[in-house]
């Protein structure tokens, strides 16, 4: 924990709210748990999920990935400015991060159509439901994000946040990192590794 | 429970922006490489290595940097190093059982 | 005591421990009806004294959250109740109603009560937990309607706090949940369906809401922590109850005829139930030990503790045992069941309510806190009934491992009464675990008889 003990302060200081990292850490056991059981699941059933593995977009899900990540650049960048106390120029760069992720929305709408439309559901296979249901899980997560950079991008434009006042900011930016976090495990996981 | 106690004059722990942007680059090269992989069709033991490999680097960057917990009490970077370490490496796990399979 | 409309809680706690007996007077009925097959025969069967035991729980913790939300809403929102005189006559509509329903099911046969009471124009009754008749349906509804618009217009005359608002939030999910009873479809995977969007909704989903706001402000009363602390946790803790509790509703649709997904849905999301109930021990815990106070009202603290402890155990580790679909296929309905819901239904709900209850009456009643005396005597009810649920819970644990192993497992598996029989030990055990529990119960009600010197209320 911090201690404002002087000017040059080294102290460790955990960014944001305490509470929304133990969010944080009870979100990462659920999508380990459900990774892992994949996995195992998948032991039993390798050649299932190899062949339909093999029906996924791979590169709408690589482009997902680069979204998030861009996303996750520019909610860094927000922190920075508002930091360095022009909490107004943060606004910019929230809105930036939100098209990233409402793009990362678009095109995993797109990605379910197609699958729906082929008539694909959760009781298809044991490889379509785990697709279904953790790419589902994360999307939800994903929708629940663009709420949070909203609101931020909203307290930053008000000029909310600055050097005496980073507690709102950094806790949204922690949660968005986090989704960003969990997919760069699903996608290779998922997409890819066979 | 700590409250906003950020104050004026505690070290940042955002890092810079040249930091950040570079970090992104190296994020966006090892998604390219992940998914150029998954293009050749390459599989086995040696590639599911690779890509937990990748996955940990990446992860890695992203906890300790875009989540700031670098400068945190060390308990937080370690339970979320040691999330990563332990998914991947279970996952590595079952991969092999896959195989003995 | 700091607004005079708070009082209207009184009643309702003293139906709630009234109504509390009577449940634990079935139930130990029923616990000797186990062994003893024809005890009672034929004026009240074993049905009959399960419905009652059930619906007279479920009657007098609704007495306690009603109650509690009549107590602390005033207090949160520092404001009067709307309507005192509505939440008299609404108490005594839902006791008259729920008397008559209970005497029903003792005195009229269950088939000729169903006639009499309109369940050939809306079939509702006949199903586990939701016998009421469809008059007495209706009239819940009514007083939780009543009941809500009563809490909800305090709510917008006053200050609106977090706990206030996880409060109103959990019962008004309470009330529109308990919609799906009058839903009873044909097909009887919907009607096993729907039913749990009553059952699991209420008891893994909102009603953990209504708890974890009463467990706050007792802490938050008790200790003295600073309130924007407090409101945190309940932020956490109540998301990852929802989050784990509303998709973890597939652990009941592992055998029912819906799709096999809900094996895996459910098993990974109700194996997390038991987090938010860590969180709120750890909360529990954490709060008393950083409290700014000496509160005169130990009670109070131990019940509150014992919450937390009680809640972690009976519905966290309990649940967990056969929440697995590949445990649940062999231990669905058994023994083990039984344990689960004897201390999860205690630990979380019995003890919440009993924890304001210890909080609230002595205020209600004029003063501070209860003599030492008076204290002494109701701690040793909390440990001795707290102690013997322990002990039911592990004998019927016992019961239902040895249940499933003849029954199911086995390679010769022996037929459900040869079982029965097998087990009977673990029930005659089980029955004079419950007797302890009567005998703290009986504590517990004398304890608010015991005279000495009480602390006076300091108003502030």
């Amino acid at each position: 924990m911090a201690r404002n003990s002087g000017p040059e302060t080294t102290a460790r200081r955990l960014p944001g709210d305490l509470a929304i990292w133990f969010f944080i850490l009870a979100e990462l056991l659920a999508f380990g748990v459900f990774f892992v059981v994949y996995a195992f699941t998948r032991a039993n059933h390798v050649e299932l999920f190899n062949a339909e593995q093999l029906t996924l977009d791979r590169t709408s899900g690589a482009i997902n990935t680069v979204l998030l990540l861009t996303s996750s650049f520019f909610v860094v960048r927000a922190v920075q400015v508002a930091e360095a106390g022009f909490s107004r120029r943060a606004a910019p760069w929230l809105a930036a991060a939100f098209a990233c992720g409402a793009g990362f929305v678009v095109v995993k709408i797109f990605e379910y159509a197609e699958k729906i439309g082929a008539g694909i559901s959760l009781s298809s296979s044991t490889f379509y439901m785990f697709y279904l249901s953790l790419t589902f899980f994360h999307f939800m997560h994903v929708i629940l994000g663009l709420v949070i950079i909203a609101a931020m991008w909203n307290g930053a434009r008000t000029g909310r946040y600055g050097p005496g006042n980073m507690n709102g900011i950094e806790t949204g930016a922690a949660y968005w990192h986090m989704v960003d976090l969990v997919w760069l495990i699903l996608f290779p996981l998922i997409y890819v590794m066979r | 429970m700590q409250s906003s106690l950020s104050s004026p004059r505690h070290a940042s722990s955002h890092g810079t922006p040249n930091r950040a942007a570079i970090i992104w680059a190296a994020l966006i090269f090892a998604t390219m490489l992940t998914w150029m992989v998954g293009e050749r069709g390459d599989a086995g033991p040696a590639v599911t290595a690779l890509l937990m490999t990748i996955a940990f680097a990446k992860g890695t960057l992203i906890i300790l940097d875009y989540m700031a917990l670098r400068r945190a009490p060390l308990m937080w970077p370690l339970i979320a190093l040691g999330w990563m370490l332990l998914v991947c490496s279970m996952i590595g796990l079952a991969y092999w059982k896959g195989l003995a399979a | 005591m700091k607004y005079t409309s708070q009082s209207v809680a009184l009643p309702y706690f003293i139906a709630a421990i009234g109504l509390f007996v009577g449940q634990i007077v079935f139930g130990l009925a029923m616990g000797l009806q186990y062994v003893v097959g024809d005890f009672l025969f034929p004026e009240i069967p074993f049905n009959v004294a399960r419905m009652v035991h059930t619906n007279l729980l479920i009657v007098w913790l609704l007495f306690g959250f009603m109650g509690a939300a009549y107590y602390l809403i005033p207090e949160e929102t520092e404001t009067e109740l709307y309507s005192p005189k509505l939440a008299l006559l609404m108490f005594w509509i839902f006791l008259i109603a729920g008397a008559a329903t209970i005497l029903g099911y003792l005195f009229v046969d269950y088939n000729t009560l169903a006639e009499m009471t309109g369940n050939n124009i809306l079939a509702t009754m006949g199903r586990e937990f939701l016998e009421q008749p469809l008059l007495t349906k209706i009239g819940i509804v009514i007083v939780a309607l009543a009941f809500l618009f009563n809490i909800s217009m305090t709510m917008l005359k006053g200050r609106k706090t977090v706990i206030s608002i996880v409060m109103l939030l959990g019962l008004w999910g309470l009330a529109i949940f308990f919609l799906f009873s009058f839903y009873n479809p044909g097909n009887l995977v919907k009607d096993k369906f729907y039913w749990w969007w009553v059952v699991h909704l209420w008891v893994e989903g909102v009603w953990e809401l209504i708890m974890a706001a009463m467990l706050a402000f007792v802490l938050i009363k008790v200790t003295g922590v600073d309130r924007e602390v407090i409101e945190k946790w309940l932020y956490v803790i109540i998301t990852l109850a929802l989050v784990t509790g509303l998709i973890g509703t597939g652990h009941h649709y592992f055998w029912i005829g819906t799709p096999g997904y809900w094996q895996w849905w459910g098993s990974i999301f109700s194996a997390l139930e038991p987090i938010p109930f860590f969180a709120m021990t750890v909360f529990a815990f954490n709060m008393v030990n950083r409290r700014r106070r000496e509160h005169p009202n130990k009670a109070a603290v131990l019940w509150a503790l014992g919450t937390g402890v009680m809640a972690f155990l009976g519905a966290g580790v309990w649940g967990f045992l056969h929440t697995l679909a590949p445990v649940n296929f062999y231990t669905h309905g058994s023994q083990i069941t039984a344990a689960h819901g004897h201390m999860a239904f205690y630990g979380a709900y019995v003890l919440v309510v009993l924890t304001i209850i210890s909080y609230a009456m002595p205020l209600l009643r004029g003063r501070a806190a209860n003599s030492q005396r008076a204290q002494v005597v109701e701690m040793w009810s909390f440990w001795l009934m707290t102690i013997s649920m322990v002990f039911i819970t592990l004998f019927l644990t016992a019961a239902g491992i040895l249940q499933v192993w003849l029954q199911r497992v086995s390679d010769t598996p022996m037929p459900f009464m040869q079982v029965q029989d097998q087990i009977s030990l673990f029930y005659w055990m089980r029955l004079w675990a419950g007797v302890v529990f009567a005998v703290g119960l009986v504590t517990y009600v004398a304890s608010f008889f015991v005279k000495g010197e009480s602390k006076p209320l300091i108003t502030p």
